[in-house]
């Protein structure tokens, strides 16, 4: 998770509770479980990009 | 994108589960409808809905591996010979055909060795035939095991995860998801009190921003990975 997801998270979740209709809360927490998975690909894209640059045979 | 819902359910009033899916629905591309309510079955009506639809849902909980028999009658009576092929103009090719089922039993009972030692997709085998004969794209089954037994973090879940089986392009993939959710942002920051809206707009800024990020990354990956290659 980084750390502009976890922020971005915290502020919809925020929003979340203050929806008094089902289905509307359902939406926002919907979304931070959407950013969530945001934030895990994020890093597996990167820890991705740093493993195929540290190459040393290529050095 | 126009959705069409065929519900079947005998007793549909008395069914905690349909009624959650029917209030779920916040779409006005979302047509449904109840086959049991009907005195008669309208032939035209129903095929020139079926024509108009992008996807079409059947919606039923399972009775002895089965759609409940109302679905069966609808489909003996509206899906005639001529209507899906008999006249080799396929007005339903290339529609995506998705279903939607409620179970008694939990998913584990679903599989060989479980306690039902039938999969859903054996089950449903007679539906996926007719897709395939109209040539309709058949979707991954959306399938609510115990309802009544789903606590309220399970059931908000359920609420969009439905809707997305509804309206989202398939197949689900995270791209797929941003762009659904990216386009129903708009409406509903619009749905907040004044004193909110601010809040969701922040929230819309840096979800688009964590979208174009993440493409960023993934073309630079798709560089890295052409140079291998070279």
């Amino acid at each position: 998770m980084t750390e502009q997801s976890q922020w971005l998270r915290e502020q919809i979740e925020d929003l979340a509770v203050r929806q008094s209709q089902f289905t509307d809360r359902a939406f926002w927490l919907a979304l931070s479980r959407l950013v969530q998975e945001q934030g895990r690909r994020q890093e597996q894209l990167e820890g991705e990009i740093d493993g195929r640059t540290w190459r040393p045979d290529r050095w | 994108m126009t959705t069409l819902v065929l519900v079947s359910h005998p007793h549909l009033a008395d069914s905690t589960s349909q009624q959650f899916l029917k209030a779920s629905i916040n779409s006005d591309e979302v047509l449904w409808e109840h086959i049991e309510s009907q005195a008669t079955i309208d032939i035209e009506k129903e095929q020139a809905q079926l024509r108009q639809a992008d996807r079409i849902i059947l919606q039923f909980p399972l009775y002895w591996y089965a759609a409940p028999a109302g679905l069966k009658q609808w489909e003996d009576t509206v899906l005639t010979r001529t209507f899906v092929y008999g006249d080799h103009r396929y007005p339903l090719a290339g529609k995506e055909l998705g279903i939607v089922v409620t179970t008694g039993m939990p998913a584990k009972a679903f599989q060989r060795g479980g306690a039902e030692q039938i999969t859903l997709d054996a089950a449903l085998a007679p539906l996926a035939a007719v897709a395939n004969r109209a040539r309709m794209k058949w979707l991954p089954t959306f399938a609510i095991h115990q309802f009544a037994y789903l606590d309220e973090p399970a059931k908000l879940q359920l609420v969009v995860d439905y809707q997305r089986y509804l309206t989202q392009t398939q197949p689900d993939s995270l791209q797929n998801k941003q762009a659904w959710f990216a386009q129903h942002l708009p409406a509903m920051i619009e749905r907040l009190p004044l004193e909110q809206q601010q809040a969701g707009q922040l929230i819309l800024t840096a979800f688009e921003q964590q979208q174009t990020d993440l493409e960023a990354l993934t073309d630079t990956l798709g560089l890295i990975k052409e140079q291998e290659d070279d």
